[in-house]
Parts: structure tokens; sequence; C-alpha cells
């Protein structure tokens, strides 16, 4: 009841109203706006057995995944009445899966199967089609699952927004430790994760046509701002990696890649708490004797949602704005906490 | 109970930020300052990157000094006119300290300055607190009415030109003194967070002269009024004001603040003064170790930059 009153208050043209009826609503939207110029990729698409799988899949995972968070909504805008604002983002997220059914699936599906129209060698579909950071956001896995001919391997390789990323190093300075080397590389990607489905070495020593790369391989062409000895570069993309790993961008292990039925796989995306956000970049290789066969790749975007990604804009665009809102909260909370506190 | 915090970009426990904001909230009821100086490092303990922890710390002090303000200037404990001297002075040094801070920022030194800034300033004030409640302990165990000083002495700095009247502190000084002070004042809130409180009031009574019973009032006027302008700037320049952030330390700080002036008014001045330097050391010598010690990985990121 309050949830939906909340949501009508801050976002009214939303149809997230209710799980289902959402969900059914904007399939067909998008349905109805679907810009796909072959019919025999839709054809494709409302037959194929994966993308039936997926479906299913979705709706097991997140049904409970809705009610526990819909608990913790709940308890959150009783503790903080306050940020009741904050919470309404609780909704959307777990509603936001809907489109994904199909959303972005209908990009990606063309050109995984630019020779073959009717059947397509590589299947890929991911259970969210964007990862949404809301106010409850702890880091997210994704499941990427799909379908393949056999025989082959399967190497899925996701990368977040390359950027300019600078390495700091504490030195020892007069006993005291601060940062005096600072190395700058561009092209770095936010987060890399590989997985495959059988050991990546023996995967890639045949090349696999140059174009799927190890993080080592991926990092060997980030191009350092400044130069310096080659050492010294070394050590700095060193610390580079040893930031990423720390913090889970860079996840240290590689993925498995788990293939059922000789055709069926499936892949977990974990993603941190601490993510940059952008339009991640997922592809998904099928390997024949060291040689790709098919790519799939397909854009999923990372972003904050709702009350959040409101305040991250007015932030970034609005600063004089959101300073004096934030000036305007402190005094009313201050003014109306400490009159409160002193009648108590 | 996790929160995903939209501008510091991560997500904590929200109890351990309800937590922080009561413990600074206890020490503003029990010792009259702000208890910024304990926050900022926790937030930075906890993880909120440096200059975010700094800037959100900045708007929470301006709820801990309205509320105090409140009962101050209701039983007319505030000279405005000092204040607003005062407040001349800070408005310059907190837009001078923005401006630092900024630049401090862009060459990668501000954790380091924030570090060394806290230690210099809370080891300096601990001590001084320290050995002024010791001896006040000594000597009024030795004679319990004590001795009655002078109001105040007279220094080399009661020489300068410019000198105003302020009636309700009885003080007839040069204005540059209170300009002065509210400018360094600034400065510190604007790169430590800080209201200032702790130091300010000190300097107030020692350094001015002036009345205690006016003291705390017309500090939280002009603290109000700067970490309003931090506030706004760091906003404005470097967008590091997490409100979520704020409004959850506010919180705790709401409900700290009566429980740490119920505690104030059951023991005696200089014991409390006594307890508030030890606190005040032991976050010193925490700080001076975190930066004498061998750090885990001496590998950092600066600022991510999407180029166009």
């Amino acid at each position: 009841m309050r949830a939906s009153f909340l949501e009508f208050l801050f976002k009214p043209p939303s149809p997230a109203c209710g799980g289902g009826v959402g969900v059914l609503r904007r399939r067909r939207g998008r349905d109805a706006r679907s810009p796909l110029p072959s019919p025999s990729v839709a054809d494709y698409r409302a037959t194929s057995p994966a993308s039936g799988g997926g479906t299913n899949n979705k709706t097991i995972n997140n049904k409970p995944r809705l009610g526990v968070v819909g608990i913790v909504a709940a308890f959150l805008l009783c503790l903080v009445a306050t940020a009741a604002a904050a919470q309404r983002v609780e909704r959307p997220g777990p509603a936001l899966p809907g489109p994904s059914l199909g959303g972005p699936a209908d990009s990606s599906v063309p050109p995984s199967v630019p020779s073959a129209p009717t059947v397509p060698e590589l299947i890929v579909d991911l259970s969210q089609a964007r990862v949404s950071i809301t106010s409850a956001f702890q880091g997210e896995s994704l499941l990427l699952f799909g379908m393949f001919d056999p025989p082959g391997e399967i190497v899925v390789v996701v990368q977040g927004p390359p950027a300019r990323e600078t390495v700091l190093r504490k030195e020892r300075f007069l006993g005291l430790w601060l940062n005096t080397g600072r190395q700058s590389f561009d092209d770095v990607p936010a987060y890399y994760f590989i997985a495959a489905s059988a050991p990546l070495q023996r995967l890639l020593a045949r090349g696999a046509g140059g174009e799927i790369l190890s993080l080592d391989d991926r990092l060997a062409s980030i191009r350092p701002v400044r130069w310096r000895s080659a050492e010294e570069l070394a050590k700095f993309r060193g610390g580079l990696v040893e930031v990423k790993r720390r913090e889970d961008l860079y996840p240290a292990a590689f993925g498995q890649v788990t293939v059922q039925a000789g055709r069926l796989f499936r892949a977990e995306l974990p993603f941190p708490s601490r993510l940059p956000e952008g339009v991640y970049d997922v592809r998904a290789y099928l390997l024949r004797e060291g040689r790709i066969v098919a790519a799939v790749s397909r854009p999923l975007p990372v972003g904050k949602v709702g009350f959040n990604a409101q305040l991250a804009g007015w932030s970034r665009q609005e600063g004089t704005l959101y300073g004096i809102g934030a000036i305007v909260m402190a005094l009313t909370v201050g003014w109306l906490g400490g009159a409160v506190m002193r009648r108590l | 109970m996790e929160i995903y915090l939209p501008i510091a970009e991560q997500s904590i426990n929200v109890f351990v930020l309800f937590a922080l904001g009561a413990a600074a909230g206890l020490l503003a009821g029990m010792f009259g300052v702000g208890g910024g100086f304990l926050a900022t490092p926790m937030l930075i303990f906890v993880g909120i990157p440096p200059t975010v922890a700094v800037a959100s710390q900045a708007n929470q002090v301006i709820a801990n000094s309205i509320s105090s303000l409140q009962v101050q200037w209701r039983r007319g404990n505030v000279d405005l006119r000092m204040g607003l001297v005062l407040l001349l002075g800070g408005m310059l040094g907190s837009s001078a300290g923005v401006t630092l801070f900024t630049w401090l920022k862009r060459i990668g030194q501000i954790d380091f300055v924030i570090a060394v800034m806290y230690v210099l300033m809370l080891s300096s004030i601990g001590l001084l607190m320290l050995f002024e409640s010791l001896r006040t302990y000594f000597r009024r165990r030795r004679n319990p009415t004590g001795p009655r000083g002078k109001l105040h002495t007279h220094y080399l700095v009661h020489r300068l030109p410019w000198k105003m009247r302020f009636y309700k502190s009885k003080l007839y000084i040069s204005a540059f003194l209170p300009i002065g002070l509210g400018f360094a004042i600034g400065i510190l809130s604007a790169i430590l967070g800080v209201g200032g409180g702790f130091v300010l009031v000190p300097a107030m009574i020692y350094l001015l002269g002036m009345p205690t019973t006016v003291v705390i009032g017309t500090s939280n006027f002009q603290i109000l009024f700067v970490a309003a302008n931090v506030t706004f700037l760091q906003a404005a320049t470097n967008g590091t004001v997490d409100v979520v952030l704020a409004l959850l330390l506010i919180l705790g700080g709401v409900v700290g603040a009566p429980i740490g002036s119920r505690i104030a008014a059951k023991l005696p001045g200089v014991v409390l003064r006594g307890l508030m330097a030890v606190l005040v050391l032991g976050v010193a010598v925490e700080l001076l170790f975190e930066l004498l010690r061998t750090p885990a990985s001496p590998y950092s990121l600066g600022a991510r930059e999407v180029l166009p």
C-alpha cells in the first residue's frame, strides 16, 4: 500500500505496478515496436527452445528474490521513514528483468547468425537485461546461458567500459607513507571477467583467432599515458591488477562455463558492489579446434536506477542545486530532530 | 542491512553509519563540539573515499549546529556581532579551503594531507586539553575555591589596529583577531570536514578571552554558516557530497546528542575535558600509526576518467 503510493508519487508513468501485469504489458509493447527487419529471425525467436528455457529460468530465479527484496524494502521503510524516497527504488529493481526477456536479445540475435538465419550455431541470453544499482545493491551475479551446436568449446568474456585509470604508489618519505609515484593508463577496462568450458590456456594456446584475450593479454594492450622504463610500467600494471582484484573488478579465478547435454551452457557473471557504471560488453565465442566459429556480442548496461540515479545525476550536472538541497535537508532534519528529541 | 550510497558508490551497513552518527552526536552533547573530528576518520576507516567523507561530514555538521543553536539562541547565548566578524573570516577561509582541497585532489595528495592535518591538529589540541585539565584538577584539589585570576591577560595581539567593541562578550579587540581565527577554522572545515568547534571553542576562550557563556552559541553560529558554505562549494565544484550518507549520520546524531548532554550533566567539567582529551589523543595516535605503518599494498587507484 505504502510502497505503491510512493511509486505513484515518484514515478507516475512507470507501468511497474505489479510484477506479472507490468511484464506482460511491456513485452507486448516491445514486440509491437520491435525494430526487427527480418521475419526469419523473429520466427526463430518464437520457436527457439533456448529462449523458452530462458523465460522459465528467469521466473524461477526472480520470484524468491522479489520476496526478499520486498521484505527488505518494507523493513527499511519502517526504520528510516525519511529515506523512504530511496526505498522506492527497490520496486523497479526486481521488475526490471521483465523487459530483459527479449529486449536486447532482439538486437543481439541477428549479428550472431549472419550466415545462417535459420539454424544459429550459438545462442546466448542473460538472466537480466541490465545491472540496476538500487539502494539495496550489494553486487549481483548474472546468469549467462545459451545453446550451441556441438562439437566445440565456449568462452565468455565480459568487459567494463574502458577509461583512463591512474595508479598511485605509496613510498616512504621521512618515515611517512606518501603517494609519490603515479602512472596513468588509457583504455583500461573497468571490469574484466573471462570464463571457459575447458582450461583456458589450452583453448587460447592455438591463438583463437587473436580475438579472445586473457586478462594478462588484455592488460598488455593498455596504453601508458607517460612513458617510463618497461620495468616500472610493469610494476604499475601489476599494481593496477592488484587493486582491481581487491575490489573484485578483475575476478582472479577464471570462471567456469558449464555445459549440459552437450549443447546447453551456462556461466555465472559475478559483479561486485563497487561497480563502475557504463555499458559493459558481454561476448560469447564458440571454438572448434582453436578457431572461432561463432561469436555473440551483446551490451549490458550497468547503471544506477531510480532515486540513486537521480541523486548522482544532480550531483554531477546540477552541483549548485544539489548543494542547496543538501543544506536545506540538513537544516530541516537537524532542526526537527533537535526539537523532537528535546521534547522526549 | 546494507544500503548503496549513490555518491560514494558503494554499499555499506546502515547501522554502522547510524552508530557513527550517534557517536558524533554523543560527543556533541557531552562536550559541546561537533563529533566531526571523530566521525570523518571513522568514515574513512570503514572505506568511504576521504573526499566523500569530508564533504558529507560537512553536510552533517550543519544539522548538528542548527539543533544546538536552537537552544543557545533562545537563551541569548549568541554574540551576533562577534559571530558575524568570525563568519567573515570563516567564509573566506572555507572558500580558500575548498579551492585547496580541489587542487590537492587533482595532484593526488588529498588523502595524505587529510591524515597529516588530523594528526597534527588532534595531537596538539589533545595535549593542550589534557595538560589543562590535569593542572586544573590538581590545583582544585589543593585549593577548592581556586585563585581568582585576571579576567583576561593582554598580549601583543591586543595592540593590533581596527579595534571593535563586542558588548555581549565584554571585549574591545581588533577585528583582525576573530577574522583570522575564522579564516583558519574555515580552512580546517573545508579540508577536514569538521565544524572546527573543538579548535574554535578553546581559541575563543583562551585567545580572544570571551566569556564561556557565549562561546558555545557563537561558535555554533559561525560553524553553521561555514559548514553550509563548505557543503555548497564541495557539491558545486567536486560533487562529493553524499546526502544519503549525511542523512544517516544526522539521524544517528539526533539520537546521540540528548544522551550525551544527559551524561555531561552528571560529570564535572574537568573530568569531561580530561575524557575528551584522551579521546582526541587516541584518534590522533591511531591516525599517526596508519601513516607510519607499512601499508598492506602500496598501490591505490585515483579517480577514473572516462574520456569522451
